[in-house]
């Protein structure tokens, strides 16, 4: 069923180091770290806290540059970011002093859409992520989990090719993270962007990605690569399949080598 | 919430009430000469005469008009230099490490001297009156702008500068509807700090000898023995004053430029 595509994503030899407050030697966070994801693919990475996972997907964003290796977006050198890398972060940073509408206008602003044109791609993608009636509001009067749609709208508005997340959900409850990540996947079947998906949580890589990537304690590298086999859609209830508990506890283990 | 500000607008006028009563008190017969001290009814009664000159009470009668527009502005022309110098050094100060190093500690150091410091070599380079009332005013006020703009422009956090920059914002986009929207609670406090300023350097600089304006009446009335005179001077600067810090905050409201600070 699935044709695989081109690569969409890579990264080749990365290596980053931060310099230590009050040390003189440097701290590894990333090693060696080689990457590739196809277009539309749907790729978690998960590893321990503070092996490196927010750093690069920094990188990819083009946030930060890596102090070697090579990491490029449809065979263009990655150098700074882009709005075809959309990045949703773990707070949803809309802009305070701007409404929810014209948050998500900010990005079609930039490229100057016609102002009718752009006001009809918006209002598609805020209904797509159910903040219809919503239009006007501030973000500082949405709850953290419309903000967070709010947040996935502006990104998804300008079509990119990549979606990076950084834990987009760890800081919902369980409920509206559920949601959230249902509502994530309904649009992904919809506009089939490449979608990069950092998170903790072992079950949500499993309910949601083409494959993961487990990235080891820091220095971070990547120690494994799982294609994940349930069909789609998946219900909640393949939680509870041998299978499912199976991998997951795998993949805890990798996680705790 | 209407209702408690309500509350406190009733708590606000007790304290002017009591001023009231206690002035009324002492400039009843055999308190206070009113050479001194006027009683509130004449005081009131020389404010409208300034304004209409009905009754030729003084010989400001009918004036306020031409002294509150020179006033008015000086400090229009100050404060706008003030702002067109300050705010643009505020924000590059803010955001370029380069022009912070070679420019913000020589501010802080001018800073230091008191601006009445600036008063009489400022005679000295303009003469009395108007451009040393001008220089004054911008002085004084483009520190608290400046000051204020550097702040505001150096704490907007990172990730909404990051934001802006994956949506496709280039290092100039990112200045207009990134950092200066995010800096405006800074800078708009700021802008009232130096606009207050303004008034206070307005008048003295126009204490040193200007022909028309408020602070002139002030120093005219002392020597022909108005006191009145002079304190219906200070209430209109006052008054004028708060009108004109409205007038700069509903402007910015006025542009919905303050959402964050309507936060509930
Ligand atoms: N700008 C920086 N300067 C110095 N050290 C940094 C910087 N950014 C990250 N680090 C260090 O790099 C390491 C990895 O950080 P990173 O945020 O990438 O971890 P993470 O895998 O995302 O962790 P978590 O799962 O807790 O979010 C940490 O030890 C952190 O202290
Ligand atoms: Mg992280």
């Amino acid at each position: 069923m699935k044709v695989m595509q081109r690569t969409n994503l890579s990264a080749e030899g990365i290596n980053k180091s931060f310099s230590r407050p009050g040390e003189h030697d440097s701290l590894k966070v990333l090693e060696d770290i080689r990457f590739e994801i196809r277009e539309g693919e749907f790729v978690s990475i998960l590893g321990p806290s503070g092996c490196g996972k927010s750093t690069f997907l920094n990188i990819l964003a083009g946030f930060e540059p890596a102090d070697s290796g090579h990491a490029a977006c449809c065979g263009e050198r990655i150098r700074e970011p882009s709005p075809e890398r959309a990045v949703v972060f773990q707070s949803p940073v809309l802009f305070p002093w701007l409404s929810v509408k014209d948050n998500i206008l900010y990005g079609l602003k930039l490229r100057k859409n016609g102002r009718n044109e752009a006001e009809e791609i918006a209002s598609e993608y805020i209904r797509a992520v159910g903040l219809d009636g919503f239009w006007d509001y501030y973000p500082s009067q949405l709850s953290g989990g419309m903000q967070q749609r709010a947040a996935l709208a502006r990104a998804l508005v300008l079509r990119p090719k990549v979606l990076l997340m950084d834990e987009p959900f760890a800081a919902l409850d369980a409920q509206t993270r559920y949601s959230m990540q249902q509502l994530l996947l309904g649009l992904w079947e919809n506009y089939r962007h490449t979608v990069v998906f950092i998170t903790h949580d072992v079950e949500e890589a499993l309910l949601m990605s083409d494959r993961i990537c487990i990235m080891s304690k820091r220095p971070g590298r990547i120690i494994e690569e799982i294609t994940v086999p349930f069909e789609r859609p998946r219900q909640l209830s393949l939680t509870g399949t041998q299978e499912f508990s199976m991998l997951k506890g795998h993949i805890f283990g990798r996680l705790m080598d | 919430m209407t209702v408690s500000n309500w509350k406190v607008d009733y708590i606000g006028f007790v304290l002017p009430a009591l001023i009231f009563t206690a002035w009324y008190l002492v400039t009843l017969e055999g308190g206070v000469p009113a050479y001194l001290i006027p009683s509130p009814s004449n005081l009131v009664r020389v404010a409208v005469d300034f304004a209409t000159g009905h009754a030729n009470l003084t010989p400001y009668a009918g004036t306020l008009l031409v002294h509150t527009l020179a006033s008015v502005q000086r400090v229009a022309m100050g404060f706008g230099l003030a702002v067109a110098v300050g705010l643009p050094l505020g924000f590059l100060t803010g955001r370029i490490s380069l022009a912070k190093s070679s420019l913000d500690s020589t501010v802080h150091l001018i800073r230091i001297i008191p601006g009445i410091g600036w008063l009489p070599i400022a005679m000295v380079w303009f003469g009395v009156g108007e451009n040393t009332t001008l220089f004054l005013i911008s002085l004084a006020a483009f520190f608290p702008i400046y000051v204020n703009a550097a702040q505001g422009a150096s704490s907007v956090p990172p990730l909404l500068i990051r934001a802006g920059r994956m949506l496709g914002a280039n290092k100039l986009t990112i200045f207009t509807t990134v950092i200066i929207p995010a800096s405006l609670p800074s800078t708009l406090a700021g802008l009232r700090l130096g606009l207050g300023i303004s008034w206070a350097y307005l008048v003295l600089g126009e204490l040193t000898g200007v022909t028309y304006g408020l602070g002139a009446v002030m120093m005219d009335a002392r020597m022909l023995g108005h006191a009145e005179m002079i304190l219906v001077s200070m209430i209109f600067i006052g008054l004028f004053g708060r009108i004109s810090d409205m007038i700069l905050v509903g402007s910015f409201k006025r542009l919905d430029l303050l959402r964050e600070e309507n936060k509930e």
